[in-house]
């Protein structure tokens, strides 16, 4: 990086303008689609890092950060941890073993909404993936932008 | 059953090791971690291959004792790998920045001070 | 809301696991409180342990296995299609011990850990590790073994690195991660080699199908998995990751790291030489196990005569004494597994009790140099006597704990050396012998140069640990004694119906995939079931040695009270300077306090070379530790390849 030259961003911003709001709504599609067709909760919940890195590039640390806030992140991570806990402990109360699917009459096969407490937990996953990956994308990037705004204090 | 497939995977587990072993730059011991990792992936992958066998995803009705389909175990034994790499990747690298900002050197023959 | 179901004790295993996981994620929720944290890590512990204790009944006195699928998926057309959690008495056993370490080691922090920040973190990552090696134990599927060691490594690690500026902790957490992570691809590496022999990952259905066909594949693949449970329990070649960990880590998660995450490597290895392979029939591969241990067992005590930190000289103790438990368990003996498994017990209390007294002294005088501190006795009178019970547990003194176990493991040597005639096996008895007296070498120094001898002025102002950290280390001091007083219930109650299962795969493989599946697949059972039968010989009973020892305390008491030394001169008001002193050729003696370095010099000149070679041996790059690891898997799979 040679001092004294500042470059333009205008490329990156300008396709992330164009790419995010597509790719999100591919990653929803993956995430709700998981028991239909290959994807998930786990697969659409890391596609999101790169979502995240893509806004850090193009806007700057400060706009990514702005976009998702951390406390709702690390909290979010929690409550949908809970959520699949609470999930799989649904299975030993209605009767069954623990983890079982005992919604399984609800639709008909081939719908969306089909496949019972598959469907909740595909969603929890990819809420738990994605918070989690967002949130440990945020911090690594937030060490970077401290180094450079120390590299810019000095000059 | 690909032979090439199997050669290669433990190939790159030869080769991460190897990078561990022998490169100084704790940098280079991360990316040989990895390379470890993505050599026992593909040697998941390999094992459930069945030669002719189509995906397999099936609605109701469209499967039949006749078809016959790739092996969707390992498919998912891979993904949960792939994170797993990724997370010790990213734990690793955040270990790394740290120790960097402490010992002020990546080269692993000065970050010795536990010995003997 | 079926609460027959749902308190029926089919579902206590997974209870147990999932209350520690939901305690975790929990506190990520409620942690800023700091009432609700300790609140709901209490209570996941104590359910964890209350939950388990709650088996004892039907799986350990029963004999009952707890075949469990989870999501109902019993297995269809004799295949296994679901993943099951199997419990019998040596899961029972090791599931025990592990929820008590962790019960203990979480009422020590509430205390221990007060002026750190970032507290929520600790407990979250806490709670995940005793979850990750719980559901280690309780597991009976082998890919979900490894999504349990990797949970328990990650965790392992980010608290080692807990305390960053912690001299060398980031440095410790880092090394141990590279070899962690090589051990977990090989553990990795080798269940995918065997899925691909048989296309199942259920551990019954492998253990009734692999031993039949051994070809070259599943060798390799029992060399990687050896290899990658060797170096979650921190043998040999990778005891180095070990010293540094526990050094740097705070005290409670070191309790966690040689009493738990040991004990989950060692549960691996009898599960895969036992159980998968059922090859320890072999004369070489109980020399392979035997071997390992023995080398474990001498290296590290020689290792830790020369330590000046007090945290890694205990450290290198952990590793020997898991080398004496290896040892044990490799004697394809009843009498040897359940030595070993007591021994195992023992050292998770002993070991436990000694990491969190040298917490407390940490967390008072702020070093573990054995050559800054000294006579810290006047000032921490509670925490000396729990040391000296841990010190005497883990010297064999007898009427603790100790002595009962490796008594039973001298016994064991001995005797498999007279049956099968081979003179290999005396020769570990007699390493263990000179093992056993090293250690307690080791720790009169150590006692000698942290708890007596003259305080240092600066740490004049040192007072008594909080009551929290006292109770906690008083649990552990207490198990020591009682399982030290009554051996004969112990092996009647925990480790003989442990060693039992250990031999009874059939009845395993049975009760997981339906009866008669064992008889129809392999075409005849291993033979099962040998009980153990030995007697405590009278003069060697604990309670008697416990009597004497209690009337030397007493005698000493008595004649230290009712003495009339040192009245007269205290009486007479002012000393007289100079009279009394002690004078060496007309000089005034200084005290010389003997340190950490000093107390054992002859003994260390006549080995100097041999110490010399092993410290610039372990030299601390992480480079030369992988290489060894490297080597070891290299050895590992070309004698197996050759034996079996």
């Amino acid at each position: 990086m040679k001092d004294g030259i500042r470059v333009q961003n205008v490329i990156v911003p300008c396709g992330a303008d164009v790419i995010v709001p597509l790719a999100l709504v591919y990653i929803c599609y993956i995430i709700t689609h998981g028991h239909l067709s290959p994807g998930g909760g786990f697969q659409g919940g890391v596609l999101v890092a790169a979502v995240v890195a893509l806004i850090a590039l193009g806007y700057g640390y400060e706009a990514a950060s702005g976009t998702i806030s951390f406390g709702l992140v690390h909290h979010g991570e929690g409550l949908a941890s809970v959520v699949y806990v609470a999930l799989a402990l649904l299975g030993v109360a209605c009767g069954a073993q623990f983890c079982e699917n005992v919604l399984y009459r609800a639709g008909s096969v081939g719908d969306l909404y089909s496949s019972g407490t598959i469907l909740w937990m595909n969603l929890t996953v990819g809420v738990k993936v994605f918070t989690g990956i967002s949130s440990v994308s945020l911090l690594m990037l937030s060490v970077l932008q401290n180094a450079d705004a120390e590299r810019e204090g000095r000059k | 059953m690909i032979l090439m497939n199997y050669i290669v995977s433990f190939f790159l587990l030869a080769l991460g090791m190897y990078c561990i072993v022998t490169k100084y730059n704790l940098v280079k011991t991360v990316i040989g971690l990895s390379i470890m990792d993505y050599g026992v992936n593909l040697l998941i992958i390999s094992i459930g291959f069945n030669p002719g066998g189509t995906a397999p995803i099936f609605t109701w009705g469209e499967l039949t004792p006749s078809s016959f389909f790739v092996d969707p175990i390992p498919q998912a034994l891979t993904l949960t790998s792939i994170v797993i790499g990724a997370c010790v990747t990213a734990m690793s690298l955040a270990l790394v920045m740290k120790l960097q900002e402490s010992y002020g050197t990546l080269d692993t023959r000065e970050i010795r001070r536990l010995r003997g | 809301m079926n609460w027959l179901n749902i308190l029926s004790y089919r579902h206590f295993p997974i209870y147990a696991i999932m209350v520690l996981f939901l305690g975790a994620f929990l506190i990520v929720l409620f942690g800023r409180n700091r009432w609700a944290r300790h609140i709901l890590a209490f209570l996941s512990v104590a359910s964890s342990l209350a939950f388990l204790i709650a088996l004892v009944r039907p799986v350990m006195l029963g004999g009952e296995i707890i075949a469990y699928w989870m999501g109902g998926r019993v297995p269809a057309g004799g295949y296994a299609i679901g993943i099951a959690l199997e419990v019998d008495a040596l899961s029972l056993f090791f599931g025990l011990l592990i929820a008590t370490a962790v019960f203990v080691a979480c009422l020590y922090s509430f205390r221990y850990m007060e002026h750190d920040d970032n507290i929520p973190q600790y407990y979250t990552l806490f709670l995940m590790l005793a979850g990750g090696v719980l559901g280690l134990v309780l597991s009976g599927d082998l890919f979900n073994m490894f999504i349990m060691v990797e949970i328990l490594t990650f965790a392992a690690v980010a608290l080692t690195a807990f305390r960053n500026t912690a001299n060398g902790a980031l440095e410790a957490a880092f090394k141990y991660l590279v070899v962690g992570s090589i051990g977990s691809s090989c553990i990795l590496a080798g269940t995918i080699l065997l899925y691909a022999q048989v296309h199942t990952l259920n551990f019954a259905q492998l253990s009734a199908l692999i031993p039949g066909g051994l070809n070259n594949a599943t060798k390799v693949a029992f060399a990687l998995l050896f290899v990658g449970f060797c170096t979650k329990a921190f043998l040999v070649p990778f005891h180095p990751l070990a010293a540094d960990a526990h050094g740097a880590a705070p005290a409670s998660i070191s309790v966690l790291i040689s009493g738990v995450l040991t004990k989950s490597g060692l549960y691996g290895i009898i599960r895969l030489v036992y159980f998968l392979f059922q090859s320890m029939g072999l004369g070489t591969i109980q020399f392979m196990l035997v071997f390992v241990g023995s080398v474990s067992m001498f290296v590290c005590v020689t290792m830790a005569l020369a330590q000046h930190d007090f945290k890694r000289l205990l450290a290198f103790h952990s590793i020997s004494q898991i080398g004496y438990v290896l040892s044990a368990a490799g004697l394809a003996t009843a009498l040897g597994i359940s030595a070993g498994l007591y021994h195992a017990m023992n050292h998770t209390l002993f070991k436990g009790l000694l990491f969190l007294t040298a917490g407390a002294v940490l967390h008072k005088t702020g070093t573990t140099d054995l050559g800054k501190l000294g006579g810290l006795s006047k000032k921490m009178p509670h925490t000396t006597v729990l040391f000296l019970i841990g010190a005497a547990s883990i010297s064999g003194i007898p009427p603790f704990n100790g002595f009962a176990s490796k008594w039973m493991i001298y016994q064991a040597t001995y005797q498999k050396a007279v049956e099968s005639g081979n003179i290999g096996f005396l020769l570990v008895t007699i390493i263990a012998l000179i093992t056993s007296v090293l250690t307690l070498a080791s720790f009169v120094k150590v006692t000698q140069s942290v708890f007596f001898g003259r305080l240092p002025a600066a740490y004049e102002n040192v007072t008594e640990v909080p009551f929290g950290m006292r109770f906690a280390m008083g649990i552990f001091a207490a198990l020591c004694v009682v399982t030290g007083l009554f051996p004969d219930y112990v092996t009647r109650w925990l480790t003989e119906p442990a060693a039992r299962a250990v031999f009874s795969v059939g009845q395993y493989i049975n009760d997981m995939m339906g009866a008669g599946y064992a008889e129809s697949v392999m075409g005849g059972l291993a033979p099962a079931q040998q009980t153990v039968s030995f007697v405590h010989v009278g003069v060697w009973s604990p309670v008697s040695w416990l009597l004497v020892l209690c009337i030397m305390l007493l005698a000493v008491t008595l004649a230290a009270v009712l003495g009339k030394y040192d009245r007269v001169s205290e009486n007479a008001g002012e000393k007289v300077p100079g009279k009394y002193d002690l004078f060496f050729g007309g000089e005034e003696s200084v005290y010389s306090q003997v340190g950490g370095g000093d107390l054992f010099w002859g003994f260390k000149h006549n080995w100097r070379h041999y110490f010399r070679f092993m410290y610039d041996l372990h030299s601390g790059v992480v480079n030369d530790y992988a290489l060894w690891a490297v080597v070891a898997l290299s050895l590992a799979v070309v004698f197996l390849q050759i034996v079996l």
